[in-house]
């Protein structure tokens, strides 16, 4: 087969031959093969040398140059085949089952696999320095012939590249064809092992290993020459870590060499590239963690300036030095090598190739870090303020990523899963939807993810029940209405109130002061489209705006409501005041008029309002009853003087309606030495009946207040207060807070010690049953008992004197059992909103069932469509559907309607 | 048994026999439509008629109503009641 192409190719020569000749070249041929054979197979003995040179020689000058390459080559390619990569291959044998089987244990094999790796590497590449040599010294007697010929060199050189990259081609093709699966497995697992090393290196850990290591550093590599070139690098290090780490990177630049050389460039750039995104993944994974205190996103850049860039600084320079000082055999460039050989010595112009990882590593950081970090977003917002830097992080990382749409999905889907079930309080869904707001509104200041994230917990706040209660407390109440929530958290609503005052930054949508030509001009100037991903449908950027309260009004639907409700609980919280002391109150409300307009905020400004004059005209009246007693003495044989009197003195028409009855209300225990809670009953107005001094005294002041202002009067709520009364008894004095209906039982026992239940109720103008659940408070404190009389419907209530029988009634233990009673009664002195508007809709019921009468069945849109026709006049209808829907099922359970099929029918 | 003090609630109300201004239809405890706050800063003034408005209601309503202003209410002549 040789023979003939090789006789075609020397057609040309054939014509020239001659017997003579030809005997020639069948003998120098014959000894060119046989000189070829023992050169290759001979293991090192290159004593044939001037022989095989001289056949070459001999071959040449008949034109046979070709020939010999080829056969050569060919002769090369088998040898290479039959020696060097089965013996090669041989070596991984023993792991072409580690990759697929043990993927857990397998650090145990990973100092083998390194030794192994290194002792096939380096045996191969002596034998193909060998066969290096071998066909050096082909090209050379070519080279010989040619300068013969020629007198000159000409394209020596390209000869010579030409071989040897042919070699090269053969020598990798037949590798890559033999490839064993688990090779590139192996390659991962060594770069792995090194770069752990290395970092473990980088890290300081084994400093100690010093001079131990340094015996050892010429045998891997022997041209210490290259060290000078890379000293530049890193010269802040000392000098132990740096020679250790020198010699690593040595180590491994050698091995990538030797790989490159055996034609395996791509799979060993993958090796590694791996192995680093491996390390840096497990590098961010430790680093991050569960610590969300901390910014990381700075130490895993510097960690990844510091290893893997150095690292690849190092290679990359290695090898590309490398090139000028290698035997001819290293003729293949690397890409990567090709251009980095100027720039590889100063740090400060990195090479574009460095750029180039360093930029990918450096996004591979962020989207690591950053799905570590979405992952756990719910977790880092739950301890929001604490947990800012980990959010900085995120937004850092989002910038390069722009992966926001997975991080609303998942958040949304954390959120469904974790918080917005029924376990949630209330209060902690809201605590956590501001600190969403808070969070996202640093990662995304254009709040188009806010809205995404933030529409399903307001869907599901929406359908709770005391959601506007919570907001309002949330907003007013330093504590957040979470007693066993830390005050910060509390307070941080109205904190998020103050330092948007401070910005003036207001949102309020009725307030156009600031929308001068100044700000707008700033306004305009600082706008930037909205993002992609922004729902178009969502509307226009004025309804996106990241204002934490509007978003969490935005939850009740409308402002009205919310001041509503804070009216509601404003006046509860004034009316059980015994100081005039409202600074706070007056705080919140001038920053609640900043949020929600002067006028909504009316009726509240005029309850406090009405505290301040109050508190001016208290003063007034007890100034002119002091200067009375001076002058006339009139009131001065009186067992109680004015002066123990205050009053509040409201303007009933700006407060929310009283509640009637039946409703009692607990605030807290107050002040931890004394044992004494407050109550606020209500009653109709009229209905308490004060003790005769007092009420002396109620009339008394009003005559006063009378005189001052006339023509006003005071018409007294007797039952709402507080009274401060100290009880007094051989042994002991107690000194409570209670409500003035407590006072009054109890001072009816000043002078009677033993009451009927029946005598007792009208005696403090108390329906007996009121009366009887009132008075198990002064029971559970010992001061009464109670005992069945005559008839069995009749308690008989007695003071109790003694000690003995107060403490075994509990006595005055303190007020965790205060606050207990008080809870079973306990609910509000004002009407609360729903009961407003329940109110409010019986007017309505008589339409209703009116119109149920003549049509029969309706469904309750009908109903509330035709009460919005008919019902104009006064009061005219302006309920909701919702708010309808509920007063009807009021209605069903009160059996006076029926619903069917989603229609209602009169109940027959 | 020693009282301490009695913190009480009262509300004032306007000592005239109607519950709203003849006026502005607003409840006198209320204030006109004005004003902001009840109470001193909108007071009642009552007419030799015994006719009570808000008294920035009749103010209005007397300079209107010249040369001579009469009650809204019964049509004489309004005049102040000392």
């Amino acid at each position: 087969m040789e023979e003939s192409t090789s006789l075609v190719c020397s057609l040309g020569i054939l014509e020239k031959l001659n017997d003579n000749s030809i005997q020639e070249i069948i003998k120098s041929y014959g000894g060119f093969c046989t000189t070829t054979e023992s050169l290759l197979n001979g293991a090192g003995d290159l004593s044939v040398g001037p022989e095989f040179v001289l056949h070459v020689h001999s071959l040449c000058k008949h034109g046979l140059q070709s020939l010999v390459c080829d056969h050569f080559l060919l002769s090369l390619e088998q040898a290479f085949e039959r020696i060097g990569v089965t013996n090669f291959w041989r070596h991984f044998d023993s792991y072409s089952k580690v990759g697929v089987v043990q993927k857990n244990n397998s650090s145990i094999y990973d100092d083998d696999v390194q030794l192994v790796l290194c002792k096939a590497l380096e045996e191969m590449s002596l034998e193909k320095q060998y066969q290096e040599k071998c066909l050096f010294m082909l090209v050379h007697a070519l080279q010989l012939h040619k300068e013969s010929m020629f007198e000159g060199k000409q394209n020596a050189d390209s000869e010579r590249a030409h071989l040897f990259a042919k070699y090269q081609l053969m020598v990798s093709s037949v590798l890559m064809a033999s490839l064993p699966l688990h090779f590139p497995e192996i390659l991962h697992r060594y770069f792995k092992g090194k770069l752990e090393e290395l970092s473990r290196i980088m890290d300081g850990d084994l400093e100690g290993k010093n001079e131990f290591q340094d015996k050892d550093n010429m045998d891997l590599d022997e041209k210490g020459k290259h060290r000078t070139g890379e000293m530049d690098i890193d010269e802040s290090y000392n000098h132990g870590k740096f020679s250790e780490k020198n010699k690593l990177v040595k180590h491994i630049g050698k091995v990538v060499r030797d790989l490159r050389s055996l034609g395996f460039t791509s799979m060993t750039e993958n090796a590694y590239a791996s192995a680093i995104f491996s390390l840096l993944k497990a590098k961010v994974h430790n680093l991050a963690g569960e610590d969300y205190r901390n910014s990381v996103l700075e130490s895993i850049k510097g960690w990844i300036k510091v290893v893997p860039l150095q690292f690849l600084n190092a290679l990359l320079a290695y090898l590309g030095d490398s090139i000028g000082y290698d035997t001819p055999s290293s003729g293949l460039k690397s890409p990567l090598a090709s251009h980095l050989s100027t720039c590889s010595s100063e740090i400060d112009t990195p090479s574009e190739g460095l750029i180039r990882w360093q930029l990918r590593l450096e996004y591979f950081a962020y989207e690591t870090l950053q799905d570590l970090r979405i992952a756990k977003l719910f977790e880092i917002i739950v301890d929001y303020p604490e947990s800012s830097p980990a959010i900085e992080d995120l937004k850092q990382c989002l910038e390069y990523t722009g992966q926001h749409s997975k991080l609303v999905e998942s958040f949304i889907s954390a959120l469904k899963y974790r918080l917005l079930t029924a376990g949630a309080s209330t209060n902690d869904i809201l605590h956590q939807y501001v600190s969403t707001i808070k969070a996202l509104r640093t990662i995304d200041p254009t709040g188009v993810f806010l809205e995404a994230v933030g529409e399903p917990i307001r869907d599901y706040l929406r359908g709770r029940k005391d959601t506007i209660k919570c907001i309002v407390t949330m907003l007013t109440d330093g504590t957040g209405g979470n007693p066993n929530g830390s005050a910060n958290t509390g307070d941080s609503l109205l904190e998020e109130l103050n330092r948007d005052e401070e910005n003036q930054e207001i949102a309020g949508i009725d307030d156009d002061f600031n929308s001068d030509d100044k700000q707008a001009w700033i306004n305009a100037a600082c706008w930037e489209p909205d993002p992609v991903e922004a729902d178009p449908l969502k509307g226009s950027r004025n309804r996106r705006k990241v204002d934490i309260l509007g978003m969490i009004v935005s939850i009740i639907g409308s402002k009205d409501q919310l001041v509503n409700e804070y009216r509601v609980m404003l006046a509860e919280k004034l009316l059980n005041k015994s100081d005039y002391d409202i600074d706070s109150e007056i705080r919140t409300l001038e920053l609640l008029k900043i949020h929600f307009g002067e006028s909504s905020m009316q009726k509240c400004e005029i309850m406090l309002n009405d505290l301040i004059d109050s508190k001016r005209t208290n003063t007034n009246i007890k100034l002119t009853a002091a200067k009375q007693s001076q002058t006339g003495a009139e009131l001065g044989e009186d067992a109680v003087s004015l002066d123990i009197l205050d009053a509040t003195i409201i303007s009933s028409n700006f407060w929310p309606p009283m509640q009637i009855w039946h409703l009692w209300h607990v605030l807290e225990a107050q002040g931890a030495s004394r044992h004494h809670s407050m109550w606020f009953p209500e009653f109709q107005d009229e209905a308490l009946i004060v003790p005769e001094p007092v009420d002396k005294l109620f009339s008394d002041y009003a005559k006063r207040f009378n005189e001052i202002k006339t023509p006003r009067k005071l018409l007294w709520k007797k039952n709402l207060g507080t009274v401060k009364l100290e009880l007094q008894f051989e042994d002991r004095t107690t000194l409570f807070t209670v409500a003035p209906l407590h006072a009054a039982i109890i001072m009816q026992f000043q002078e009677q010690k033993s009451w009927t239940s029946k005598n007792l109720a009208a005696a403090v103008g108390l329906p007996e049953d009121v009366l009887n659940r009132r008075i198990n408070f002064w029971i559970s404190k010992g001061i009464l008992s109670e005992s069945v009389g005559t008839d069995s419907n009749d308690h008989i209530y007695t003071l109790v004197e003694g000690m003995v029988d107060s403490s075994k009634n509990g006595g005055n233990s303190g007020s965790c059992e205060e606050l207990l009673v008080g809870d079973d009664e306990g609910e509000s002195t004002v009407a609360s909103v729903e009961d407003q508007i329940r109110n409010e809709m019986t007017v309505y019921e008589k339409f209703i069932l009116g119109m149920l009468t003549n049509f029969g069945s309706m469904a309750a849109d009908r109903i509330h469509n035709t009460l919005k026709m008919f019902c104009v006049a006064d009061p005219p209808y302006d309920k909701s559907l919702q708010q309808l829907q509920s007063f009807l099922s009021g209605l069903v359970s009160e059996e006076k309607l029926e619903l069917r099929d989603g229609m209602y029918f009169l109940k027959k | 048994m020693i009282l301490f003090r009695w913190h009480a609630v009262a509300s004032w109300t306007w000592d005239a026999q109607d519950e709203t201004c003849g006026i502005c239809r607003m409840a006198f405890d209320g204030c006109c439509p004005d004003c902001k706050l009840p109470g001193d800063d909108c007071p009642l003034i009552w007419g030799a008629c015994n006719h009570a408005f808000h008294l920035h209601c009749i103010l209005k309503w007397v300079n209107s109503q010249t040369p001579q202003a009469h009650c809204p209410m019964c049509r004489r002549e309004w005049q102040f009641k000392g």
